[in-house]
């Protein structure tokens, strides 16, 4: 009798969340983190308390918190006990609950506040006292000045945003070729970058080392280059700062650094004065990617560029350099796209030449004019090596050419690219998304047919059938039904046995 | 021509009602890809905030005690740096309203001051201090002689805010959102004699798409509170100056489009009473205009805005009508 208990479960292959995402997309995606995800993931809760010692980090931490949180912790910075959960879960609207516990977890993750008791037996949120501190200092003043405000005597020769922009251009520009490789062939004009920013690309997996020839770029590399120059920035400086505790600066200051000059105002000089060996290391190596700009190595004045304004948000940067006065200097578009898919690429560049190819069928090619078309093909091919739609249309807006932005339909809608070329690039990358993956267990070895349809109907009644099989008496549930038809399982072949 | 006597507040009634199913209609979207999208587009959007600031010094809590206008000048300051605060590409513009004139307190049309950091506050929050501050002191220093209490140009004021705001909607490109709001900060009386010009601003921000917040330090003021009513802001009534900074930055710190997330007061009831063309007061029932619908709260032989000249009223023949009617057939 004991035979009965058969209908033996194992779990189902490839079930577990890696599994899946290996699934789904390559294992060796390039991954975008942005500043919250970052702190999440590689700092303890200690060391976010030193971090939050900076006022600059707090200013970029709160800027990055859900809207309802950043509500939150503007009502009970002035207020100096605990507040009870119960208060402040009684501020939001109830409609909305799932943003509100969205908010307050992320909240508790960064630990910008934590769960004191309070008199009474309740439960309270207390924010974190050097956060606290360091964003009502922001807020309203006092405390130390920030480093690099020392007064200087004016420049004489002011540079203005103009010359700053294309000078940042033209540093980044050189990290941008030398990944490509094309900045040793046509020699002059680039120059070649330092060992310290090869250490970083090999670092962050842009680029591998091969035996025989020498460094390479990556596929992960080429998705870098598909990025917005802000994006890249950004993940650029991720893989600096996880490298700088290795050459002896210490994180939080640089972190603290970079954020000071991301909040800092384009075209006004700043002095490096007082600051200490390490963190003069650090702004030359800024200095390198073109994100200040200095005169010379060893002068005391510094200008920062776009590239380090709002590196933490894109948004931001995008509307600030939109309304601003003073004509924002984006780099000017060279892409036209039509709607029978053609693509013509006003440019010379053998960057941005590579740059297309990876996604387009390149037709012709001009001194100054390359042609090619989106098929199917070619953007299928750029899809299977890991790069998603969605980047192959930003990077297509991201240089638009002007004129491409006169048309009437692009000022009426958000995108300047013809719909039906974005709609196209979108369904090709749905095509290759048919699966869908649920977890699962495998039920088999069924003894008698009877107990397998018993099984079979009454997961199908509980809704955590995914497939069955009469014939071999095989069924999968859904992982989260398992325990039901378990314990259904148990009951039924002991009453039936 | 006639004038027909009427219940004002009817015809706002009328108005509000029909404004409030147009809202319905648009909350019958599906909710959760509206939220979906709002929230992205809030991140991506420009919030711009215009706080008018009432420094008539004719103001009673003022001339209570003058220390009260630095007490809030320093909330409004910090709540307007609480505001920049929020998001990077956040926008902050501050008036200020006097008996005389209305001045731009920040931004300033040349270059800023050169200004360095003194303190661990933020470049740009010690620049809207400063320069707010030092503006402010200038123009009170330069205001001339107050000879008895005289009203603030309050709504002269709130057009020259959303002059300004339409002048920024222009420059902002396309794909770029821009939300706009006013707040004004108070102590003054309710002024009648600003009647239309209140109405226009209340109606132009509506048409715009402006909100329109109003705290009342000292009175209740019920022709903002129509205003705001209008425009779907929040009208708040400040009963203690000193918590000032965290009642503002409860209740008028939200941007509009956040606003349903969170539990605000709920708006009181409002007074619709529009104010009368001869005498300037409010008034319930009154004669309109058939031509230009001024209201007065007497009756006159002559329209004193368009010049018509009425029949004497009466109880209105219903033969007569007809008659004409006929006539012209």
């Amino acid at each position: 009798m004991a035979d009965t208990r058969t209908g033996r479960h194992a779990a189902a292959a490839g079930s577990s969340s890696s599994g899946i995402s290996a699934l789904t997309q390559s294992p060796a995606n390039l991954e975008c983190k942005d500043f919250q995800e970052y702190l999440r993931t590689r700092q303890t809760p200690e060391t976010l308390e030193k971090l939050y010692n900076y006022p600059p980090i707090c200013l970029a931490v709160f800027r990055e918190l859900p809207e309802i949180a950043r509500q939150f912790i503007i009502r009970i910075l002035f207020v100096d006990q605990p507040v009870p959960q119960a208060v402040v879960s009684s501020w939001g609207a109830q409609r909305c609950a799932k943003e509100q516990t969205d908010a307050t977890s992320c909240l508790t993750a960064l630990n910008v506040w934590r769960v004191t008791a309070i008199p009474g037996g309740l439960s309270a949120w207390e924010l974190s006292p050097t956060f606290k501190k360091s964003v009502r200092q922001v807020l309203l003043g006092g405390g130390k000045p920030w480093p690099m405000t020392n007064t200087l005597e004016k420049d004489s020769k002011p540079r203005d945003i103009n010359f700053l922009d294309t000078y940042a251009m033209s540093r980044w520009r050189c990290v941008l070729h030398y990944m490509v490789g094309t900045g040793s062939r046509n020699g002059a004009e680039t120059e070649a970058i330092s060992p310290d920013a090869v250490r970083i690309l090999l670092h962050a997996n842009l680029m591998k080392r091969d035996e025989r020839d020498g460094i390479t770029i990556t596929r992960q590399g080429f998705q870098f280059l598909l990025l917005d120059t802000r994006a890249q920035v950004w993940h650029f400086m991720l893989h600096y700062l996880d490298t700088c505790e290795e050459r002896g600066m210490p994180l939080p200051e640089c972190l603290s650094m970079l954020f000071q000059l991301s909040f800092s105002t384009l075209g006004r000089d700043y002095s490096s004065e007082g600051m200490n060996k390490q963190m003069l290391d650090f702004l030359q190596h800024l200095r390198e990617f073109g994100l200040v700009y200095q005169r010379k190595r060893k002068e005391g004045r510094f200008y920062p560029t776009r590239l380090a304004l709002n590196v933490t948000s894109k948004e931001a940067a995008v509307a600030a350099t939109l309304t601003t006065d003073e004509e924002g200097v984006q780099e000017s578009g060279y892409i036209v796209v039509e709607t029978n898919y053609r693509v013509y690429a006003y440019t010379d560049s053998p960057l941005q030449v590579a740059v297309l190819g990876l996604f387009t069928e390149l037709l012709y090619r001009f001194p100054n004019l390359v042609v090619g078309v989106l098929t199917r093909d070619s953007v299928r091919q750029a899809l299977r090596g890991g790069i998603t739609a969605e980047q192959i249309v930003s990077y297509l807006e991201q240089y638009a050419h002007p004129n491409m932005r006169l048309v009437e339909s692009a000022i009426q809608s958000k995108s300047c690219l013809p719909p039906t070329v974005v709609d196209q690039i979108k369904l090709w990358e749905m095509e290759r998304n048919r699966f869908t993956y649920t977890e699962g267990v495998v039920y088999n070895q069924f003894l008698s047919q009877n107990d397998f349809v018993t099984l079979r109907d009454y997961a199908q009644s509980i809704h955590v059938l995914v497939w069955q099989n009469e014939r071999t008496r095989t069924m999968v549930v859904q992982k989260n039904g398992h325990d039901d038809v378990k314990r259904y399982w148990k009951k039924y072949s002991k009453s039936g046995g | 021509m006639f004038f027909y006597k009427i219940k004002l507040s009817l015809v706002f009634c009328i108005y509000r009602k029909g404004r409030i199913s147009a809202d319905t209609d648009a909350d019958k979207l599906p909710a959760n890809m509206e939220a979906e999208t709002s929230s992205k587009e809030a991140e991506s959007s420009i919030d711009l905030l215009v706080i008018v600031l009432d420094t008539n010094p004719s103001q009673h809590i003022v001339r209570q005690n003058p220390q009260n206008l630095t007490q809030i000048l320093e909330a409004v300051i910090a709540f307007g740096n609480a505001h920049l605060m929020q998001k990077a590409q956040n926008k902050l513009a501050v008036l200020s309203c006097s008996h005389h004139a209305t001045n731009f307190l920040y931004p300033l049309p040349r270059r800023q001051v050169e200004l360095r950091q003194v303190d661990g506050q933020y470049e740009a929050f010690s620049l809207v201090e400063k320069t707010v501050k030092q503006q402010l002191g200038s123009i009170l220093m330069n205001a001339p002689r107050l000879n008895g209490p005289s009203e603030s140009l309050l709504a002269g004021s709130m057009s020259m805010a959303l002059c300004y705001i339409s002048r920024l909607q222009r420059n902002v490109t396309s794909g770029v959102k821009m939300h706009s709001r006013i707040l004004v900060l108070t102590g003054s009386n309710e002024c009648a004699s600003q009647y239309m010009t209140f109405m226009n601003v209340f109606f132009t921000a509506q048409k715009l798409g402006i909100v329109i917040d109003t705290c009342a330090l000292d009175k209740t003021l019920s022709l903002l509170q129509q205003g705001c009513d209008i425009t779907s802001g929040q009208f708040l009534k400040v009963t203690q100056l000193e918590g000032l900074l965290q009642y503002l930055l409860w209740v008028f710190l939200p941007a509009p489009q956040m606003r349903h997330k969170l539990v605000l007061p709920p708006p009181p009831k409002v007074d619709y009473r529009a104010s009368c063309f001869c005498h300037r007061e409010l008034i319930d029932i009154g004669y309109v205009c058939s031509v230009c619908l001024s209201v007065f709260c007497k009756y006159s032989p002559i329209c004193t805005t368009c010049h018509t000249i009425f029949k004497t009223p009466g109880p209105l023949p219903i033969k007569g009508k007809k008659k004409k009617k006929t006539d012209k057939q």
